[in-house]
């Protein structure tokens, strides 16, 4: 049957042969899985660490549920004064505790789906982060804020409103990188052939991407209600897309960092 | 490598995809039977009878009827202080004027609103349909009963019409003298009634007509074109005053005219966007004003103006229907057969006996009791021969209030005390109120097994589709993930009204998701070019961003701004730069396209053609909407043909249409005989873009320049048809063909039907060809993108080494798709028949899911895109690339 999925053909033959020996049945769904692998990322075992990761979904799940209403009444401010300086403290708090650093465990690559026998274990070496952590925490921190203009114009085109409530978008934009692309700045850096796996789903789940992939699918199902006549305050936008990706994230990031850990799409 | 099922499934398959395509209109057709109201109409004419129980006739207050309707005059418009209808409320004042607000039932379209009140029933929903489809036999009123057939009959005198031709088409023959207006251009404020108003003076000094008709548009052109507070609306008020002014005075002055009733009404009213079809306030709320100097013996002297309500009730709220019975009395003629109203009331004194009084609205109820019996039987009155026998049904509930208020009738109508009469009217009222609501709520009587059979029959043709789907595409079944979930969400949408209202978003949500996926999916396979790939996607992308902000549609946020009120009727330059271009561009195309012709006949034919059309449209948009054409658009006119700007629009028209046919044809031809007609590309490409010419012409000017963009978005999955499945190219066509029908201003809702196009080199009235002008014109994008998806399908079949029949799968697909749909619009029409919103928002849907599957998917896609897929596997598509 060559003709029926000539990409993955044409792909197999043109990368890294060496590599792309073993091929499965399951790996013809993603052909180029077999030469790029990306381990998932394992949370710090500290007691603290383990505390945190805990509470990081109820602290952003209890702080949005406090401030909902004022949300709902005047979205920009309670957007740019709350949850956004809230949000990324929990989440710088929970990088620097709870995620291993960039080139430190999950950024090593495996040629194998597997690890060989030998092979080093890298989560030994997570916690001497020390001050590098901190580093790298804020200049995560500094490109989640400079990829907010792309997320926002990725919002526009995925239809939100574009002459008017540009705060507004651009807020819910910042909250979505802060959430979901954030976490994966601070354990894989600006690493090319990580975000190349992230980008096109082949990541293996885990707290980091399941959060982005929770927040990207919430994103977009938050924008189901709005159409609604209950004519209620919040259909507003963008409240609803706001929870979207706060409930989308914790979601995501809590079944990716347990029953779904390690599996890729 | 895992194992396939075989390419198109073979003959089984075949078989089930035609059986399923057969029982889908089945299906439809006997749901909508027993979905849609029947009723019995009684035929012939009423008369007054020979009963025993009734005295002489009552006596006729009325010989001549003056009947003036002004489209979409709203109560508002006559009743407030800020009301140009000056006159008119100083008669109020003095008691020679009786206002009311006269409930329109929804559909508020003037069809069935004239049917309504000159017979005094319930049109049927249905009749929205036959509204559009104005030629059609069945809604014409020639057969039926109504008061202008009990004026005719009456004979003291001829019937005279001027306005609106609806009247003209409901009855035929009606009328001795008569002057129709249609309402093609709404941009049309004055001539319109004009065209009415030099008639009148003549008339009113004639003494051979006992029944006038006059019926305005303007006031409606004007709400369609500016809303309620347009800076015209006073202006055309004043007009319309002065009109009443000239006829009452008439009335007044002239001793022939002097028993003259005149009446004012609206047909129905309008939204605070000046449309109407629904059934919110403002729409349902006509005024309606009896006018004589007679009118002072009733003693009503009404403060007028009112203050502004937001209810739009003032004054004394009639129904529409109570006009018939009530002009039927006042006229001395009978109540016509089929006639749901309750006589007015207040008219009563004009009559002094109480028997009398008494024998007219006797009469009223004998009348509607026929209406009952005729629906119900004998069975209403069976209890009443028991012993102890009780009214149970609500139907025999009625017959109980007929047999008492019978007994009163009888007792006051021997003479019985003025108390009895007194004691009577209320009870006469109420039951009167109580047979017209129970009766036209009868209207609703839904053939269950009917409903049931339709749905089986549906859920039937979903299975088979299925089947069919699962055995001829090759797919592996992961790839029907994204179809079926799109499908199921689709099905699942129909029973939220709100989802039903607002259907674009369900589309514009699902086709940027779908395409980013797309994206996304193309990094994870590697493709070999990613940033190209990227930009194809991202392109896409934007392309559809930008198309789906081009017209706000839907109810909730209908008003607001999107790119054709904000730029493109702001800035008519841009619009004429982005239209112009359009129209180049198909020149380039059609120039490329007849390439294998000498290239003088090429070029002349494409610039020929394009210059038509585009002239056309300048022509035309200059009488729809002259605020859109600048000076130097319209110098345009002249490069065409003619000197003069006024060559008819008719011509223009058909000149373009035979000359896209003449070409469509050859290249048509071609295709069959192998033969190339453009050096570069298949022919089936010329055909697409001779197809766009005529979508352009029977397309909106501010929507034309879709096109281009819609062009983009192909030519960007033509080059990527390799990374699709065919269940892929199959769900990309259909959020295509659903995103490009909203993002025209099509909607859900029967009021959104755009008829401006319907009548492109019509002269005169086709029920064929106006209907498949207006199909094609509001459904302009869905069939553009039929007949690219099977471009695109050629070129996928050329990618799989042409052994494989693509086209089965696409249909197999979209078969699933339509039988599912209609499966969801039956079960939720069916569930929610209870519901509120059934005939303002879940009926409707049904309508337009029957275009969808007759015409959008049997018709372009299993049709035409068949026949196009078999022309371009005969010529080879690809032999010449």
């Amino acid at each position: 049957m060559p003709l029926v999925d000539p990409i993955t053909m044409a792909s197999a033959v043109s990368k890294k042969g060496a590599a792309s020996q073993t091929v499965t049945v399951e790996s013809s769904a993603s052909p180029a899985a077999e030469t790029y692998n990306l381990l998932p990322v394992s949370i710090n075992q500290a007691p603290l660490a383990q505390t945190l990761r805990h509470a990081q979904p109820l602290l952003l799940s209890g702080a949005l549920t406090l401030v909902f209403s004022s949300l709902v009444k005047d979205p920009v401010a309670t957007m740019s004064s709350t949850t956004l300086p809230l949000t990324a403290a929990v989440q710088a708090a929970y990088a620097v505790i709870c995620l291993p650093v960039a080139g430190r465990g999950a950024n090593d690559t495996a040629k194998k789906t597997k690890p060989r026998p030998g092979e080093k274990v890298s989560k030994k070496k997570a916690k001497e982060g020390g001050n590098n952590a901190y580093v790298l925490a804020a200049l995560s921190l500094l490109i989640t804020a400079l990829v907010t203009p792309f997320i926002y114009i990725t919002m526009i085109l995925f239809g939100a409103p574009l002459l008017t409530h540009g705060s507004h978008t651009l807020l819910c934009a910042a909250h979505l990188s802060l959430l979901g692309l954030f976490p994966l700045f601070y354990v894989h850096g600006v690493d090319a052939s990580a975000w190349a796996a992230v980008g096109g789903f082949r990541a293996p789940l885990d707290e980091t991407f399941g959060g982005l992939v929770g927040a990207l699918v919430g994103a977009w199902l938050g924008a189901v209600p709005i159409p609604l006549d209950w004519d209620r305050d919040w259909q507003r936008w963008p409240v609803t897309i706001l929870v979207g990706i706060y409930g989308g994230y914790v979601l995501g990031k809590v079944i990716g960092g347990t029953v779904a850990w390690g599996k890729k799409f | 490598m895992s194992p396939r099922r075989s390419r198109d499934g073979g003959t089984l398959s075949t078989v089930l995809l035609v059986a399923a395509n057969i029982l889908i209109p089945v299906a439809i057709f006997v749901f909508g039977k027993g979905f849609f109201p029947y009723k019995p109409l009684l035929p012939g004419l009423a008369t007054y009878g020979e009963s025993s129980v009734y005295g002489e006739p009552p006596k006729a207050q009325f010989d001549k009827l003056v009947f003036m309707v002004i489209d979409a005059l709203r109560s508002d418009f006559v009743y407030t202080e800020n009301s140009g209808f000056k006159f008119t409320q100083s008669l109020i004042r003095d008691g020679s004027a009786l206002p009311f607000t006269a409930h329109a039932t929804s559909p508020t379209v003037t069809m069935p609103r004239l049917k309504a009140i000159t017979t005094g029933s319930i049109p049927s929903f249905l009749d929205v349909v036959l509204n559009l489809d104005e030629g059609d036999e069945s809604s014409s009123l020639a057969s039926q009963d109504t008061w202008l057939a009990q004026m005719r009959k009456k004979g003291t005198g001829k019937l005279v019409m001027y306005g609106d031709d609806t009247w003209l088409k409901l009855f035929p023959g009606m009328f001795d003298r008569a002057e129709g207006t249609t309402s093609f251009f709404v941009s049309d404020f004055t001539e319109v009634d004009n065209n009415v108003t030099r008639h009148v003076p003549a008339e009113l000094k004639r003494n051979d007509w006992n029944t006038m008709v006059l019926h305005y548009l303007g006031l409606d052109h004007i709400g369609h074109k500016g809303g309620p507070r347009s800076p015209h609306m006073l202006s055309k008020q004043h007009e319309m005053d002065g009109i009443v002014k000239q006829i009452y005075q008439a009335i007044e002055s002239q001793d022939h005219l002097k028993s003259t009733l005149f009446v004012v009404c609206g047909d129905h009213g309008m939204n605070d966007a000046g449309n109407h079809g629904a059934s919110s306030a403002g729409e349902t709320s006509p005024a309606l004003v009896f006018m004589s100097p007679k009118l002072k013996k009733l003693n009503k002297r009404l403060g007028a103006p009112l203050p502004e309500k937001a209810n739009f009730q003032y004054y004394d709220t009639v129904e529409q229907s109570d006009l018939a019975p009530t002009l039927a009395a006042l006229m001395g003629v009978p109540v016509p057969k089929n006639n749901l109203g309750a006589t007015i009331p207040d008219f009563l004194p004009f009559w002094s006996d109480h028997e009398v009084k008494a024998e007219i609205l006797m009469r009223n109820a004998d009348q509607m009791m026929q209406v009952a019996t005729a629906a119900f039987g004998q069975k209403m009155f069976e209890w009443s021969f028991k012993e102890d026998g009780k009214p149970e049904t609500d139907d025999q509930k009625l017959a109980a209030g007929y047999m008492e208020f019978e007994r009163l009738y009888q007792q006051v109508y021997r003479g019985g005390s003025p108390d009895l009469y007194e004691e009577m009217i209320p009870k006469a009222g109420n039951w009167l109120h109580e047979a017209q609501e129970f009766l036209s709520g009868m209207a609703s009587n839904y053939d269950t097994p009917k409903m049931v059979l339709g749905l089986v029959a549906s859920i039937t043709a979903l299975l088979i589709a299925v089947i069919a789907a699962y055995s001829s595409v090759s797919d592996k079944p992961s790839a029907f993930i994204p179809f079926a979930i799109v499908t199921l969400a689709y099905g699942a949408m129909m029973f939220a009204s709100s989802y039903v209202e607002e259907e674009q978003h369900f589309w514009y949500w699902a086709t940027t998701a779908w395409f980013g996926y797309l994206g996304f999916r193309g990094l994870n396979r590697r493709s070999p070019h990613p940033v190209a790939h990227t930009i194809t996607f991202g392109a896409i992308l934007l392309a559809a961003r930008i198309i789906k902000s081009w017209n706000q549609t839907g109810q909730k946020f209908a008003g607001s701004p999107d790119i054709t009120t904000l730029y493109l009727h702001t800035s008519p330059i841009l619009l004429w730069c982005l239209v112009g271009a359009t129209y180049f561009w198909i020149q380039q195309h059609l120039t490329y396209g007849l390439s294998s012709l000498p290239i003088w006949l090429s070029f002349a034919a494409s610039t020929g053609l394009v210059l038509a059309a585009f002239t056309f449209k300048i022509a035309f948009v200059l009488e729809d909407a002259p605020e859109l054409v600048t000076e130097f658009v319209q110098k345009l006119l002249q490069l065409n043909f003619s000197q003069e700007s006024a060559v008819d629009l008719v011509a223009r028209a058909r000149a373009v249409f035979i000359g896209i046919g003449i070409l469509m044809t050859a290249s048509l031809g071609y295709m069959g005989l192998r033969k190339q007609i453009s050096l570069g590309q298949p022919g089936i490409f010329t055909f697409l873009t001779l197809l766009t010419l005529f979508l352009a012409t029977q397309s909106r000017v501010t929507n034309i320049p879709l096109f281009l963009l819609y062009n983009l978005q192909f030519r960007l999955l033509l080059s990527s048809v390799a990374e699709l499945s065919p269940v892929e190219i199959s769900l990309s066509s259909l959020l295509l063909q659903y995103t490009s029908f909203f993002a025209q201003g099509g909607s859900n809702a029967v009021s959104s039907v755009d008829l401006s196009s319907a009548y492109n080199g019509v002269a005169a009235y086709s029920a064929l060809s106006v209907g498949v002008l207006t199909f094609l014109s509001n459904w302009a994008g869905p069939v553009w993108w039929g007949v690219a998806s099977v471009i695109l399908l050629l070129s996928k079949r050329q990618q799989l080494g042409g052994e494989v029949n693509v086209f089965k799968g696409h249909v197999a697909v979209t078969t699933v798709f339509v039988a599912a749909a209609g499966t969801g619009v039956m079960a939720a029409c069916g569930v929610l028949r209870d519901h509120l919103f059934i005939w303002t928002v879940f009926s409707p849907k049904y309508l337009y899911v029957v275009a969808w599957a007759g015409a959008v998917h049997l018709g372009v896609g299993v049709g035409v895109g068949g026949g196009l897929y078999a022309l371009g596997v005969r010529e080879g598509m690809g032999r010449v690339k």
